[in-house]
């Protein structure tokens, strides 16, 4: 899109975006290294994931000032509008984003304490990465203005609530198994719990990147798999 | 509450108070207005936005004949008020422009007194019966211009003696004192102050109760605030034209894109 006239308002709106990049960067290395974490029992790079969390909550409070004040000063119509308002939104988001990978993260170390539960770390760690790619095409197709693949992350949404449902099933056997799992099930299923909705936050930022290209929000219901069936386990 | 608001800014797009079909405007060789076909609507503000220059107060100045003054000015096409043609010969001018009603960028008060400024045109439509009457139509203009607290004691002072903003205000009341059914306004806040403007916008919005008004602003948060249609013109194209809050979220037109957000295009 061409220039605007003003080349301050072009500047304030460069900002703006480089924040946001910059923000979706480090919530990213967040997760990925929290996910590494509890996959390694790295209990290091768990607390690093812990104190790092200060950063993301700072910069999304920037982004909120800033959008405020071009609010305020430029008043902005059309898609600068647009740019104002999803950058508020996905900075909300990140910062969910940022909060679960905190959680995870001190989820681990108390993990640690206990013994490891078999089985479930092949699923949580296949989950914690498609949720990963998720996170930075969402972050991508914002950085390219790329409707398309902001509606492949929306897409894709359903196969984590599919790998969740799976591991909601798979501890509940555990913990009906031998009741001393439970603890450590109550925390991985948390954890898996997060991972899922880190999964609705990252399709949370593509629909504001589709609201930004197109002007509008998809509003056709998303495919969405029933968790709450589950409930009635067979043996319960 | 909500729905309230939303209320407020629903308007009857069927009730259609001038239509202009195919309008051409030429001043000698210049071709001012090219193919313009717009339905304004009856209680609603609709404000003409675009560069200067793109034809918009042109325009306006077409929808009540004001174009007749100029020699070199030629229309094409027709202007339909109430579905009548106000280019047809048996349209009295005068009598159309006490029911299309306009005020100007620059106030332009008579050489008269506060009262007879805005008394002169009830006088001379004979549209009061006795002293009584016109003193209340006065009154009543000049508190919907909102000047009346000002002037009340000095109704006899000349007109010129008042500030810029509260001439443009008695240029209102002038306007507003024959009842009319639409009312153009060309600029009518450029030469006023924040509050001034503030009170003649929320005089658009009362006027749109009773009336269709048409106004031409430069500034597009004016255009944002007041009106609930919007036309963007452009080199003398009408190139969009649609409700207020879609031209300003979501233009369809990257023209109106780039001239509401700012941008050189």
């Amino acid at each position: 899109m061409a220039q605007h006239i003003l080349s301050a308002f072009d500047r304030d709106l460069e900002s703006i975006q480089a924040m946001v990049v910059k923000m979706g960067g480090l919530v990213e290395a967040q997760l990925v290294d929290a996910a590494h974490a509890l996959d390694t029992r790295d209990e290091e790079l768990a607390d690093s994931v812990r104190k790092r969390d200060k950063a993301v909550d700072a910069l999304e409070e920037q982004i909120n000032e800033e959008a405020a004040r071009l609010i305020a000063l430029r008043a902005p119509a059309a898609s600068d509008l647009r740019v104002a308002l999803s950058v508020i939104k996905i900075a909300g988001n990140l910062e969910r984003v940022g909060d679960y990978s905190k959680n995870m993260a001190k989820r681990t170390k108390v993990l640690l304490q206990m013994p490891t539960i078999n089985g479930s770390t092949g699923a949580m760690r296949r989950m914690a990465q498609a949720v990963e790619g998720m996170l930075k095409d969402a972050i991508d197709s914002y950085i390219q203005r790329d409707d398309k693949l902001a509606a492949d992350v929306r897409a894709r949404d359903i196969e984590i609530d599919q790998m969740y449902n799976a591991l909601f099933r798979e501890f509940l056997t555990y913990m009906l198994e031998d009741p001393r799992n439970i603890t450590a099930c109550m925390h991985l299923h948390f954890i898996a719990k997060n991972i899922e909705r880190m999964g609705d936050l990252a399709t949370s930022i593509a629909e504001q990147v589709i609201y930004l290209v197109t002007g509008e929000i998809p509003d056709d219901e998303r495919p969405k798999s029933d968790s709450v069936t589950l409930a009635n386990h067979p043996e319960v | 509450m909500n729905d309230m608001r939303l209320m407020e800014r629903v308007v009857d797009d069927t009730r259609i108070k001038i239509s202009a079909k195919d309008v051409q405007v030429w001043y000698g060789d210049s071709h001012a207005i090219k193919d313009v076909n717009i339905d304004i609507l009856d209680k609603t503000v609709t404000a003409f936005i675009g560069p200067s220059g793109c034809g918009k107060s042109t325009f306006l100045r077409t929808l009540n004949r004001m174009n007749d003054t100029i020699p070199i000015c030629r229309v094409e096409g027709e202007i339909l008020l109430d579905g009548e043609n106000i280019y047809d010969r048996k349209v009295d001018p005068v009598q159309l422009r006490a029911r299309v009603g306009m005020v100007f960028q620059k106030p332009n008060p008579f050489p008269k007194s506060i009262y007879d400024n805005v008394a002169y045109g009830p006088r001379i439509h004979g549209l009061t019966r006795n002293k009584a009457e016109l003193d209340e139509v006065v009154e009543s203009a000049l508190k919907k211009a909102a000047l009346w607290k000002e002037v009340k004691d000095r109704l006899t002072a000349p007109g010129t003696g008042l500030s810029g903003g509260q001439q443009q205000r008695l240029c209102i009341a002038r306007a507003v004192a024959t009842s009319p059914e639409v009312l153009l306004m060309d600029e009518p806040c450029s030469a006023l102050d924040p509050i001034a403007t503030a009170q003649v916008e929320e005089l658009i919005d009362e006027l749109r109760e009773n009336f269709s008004v048409v106004i031409v602003t430069h500034s597009m948060q004016q255009a944002a605030r007041v009106s609930q249609k919007t036309a963007f013109f452009h080199m003398g194209n009408l190139v969009e034209y649609g409700d207020t809050t879609q031209i300003f979220t979501k233009p369809s037109d990257p023209r109106t894109e780039s001239y509401i957000t700012g941008r050189i295009g």
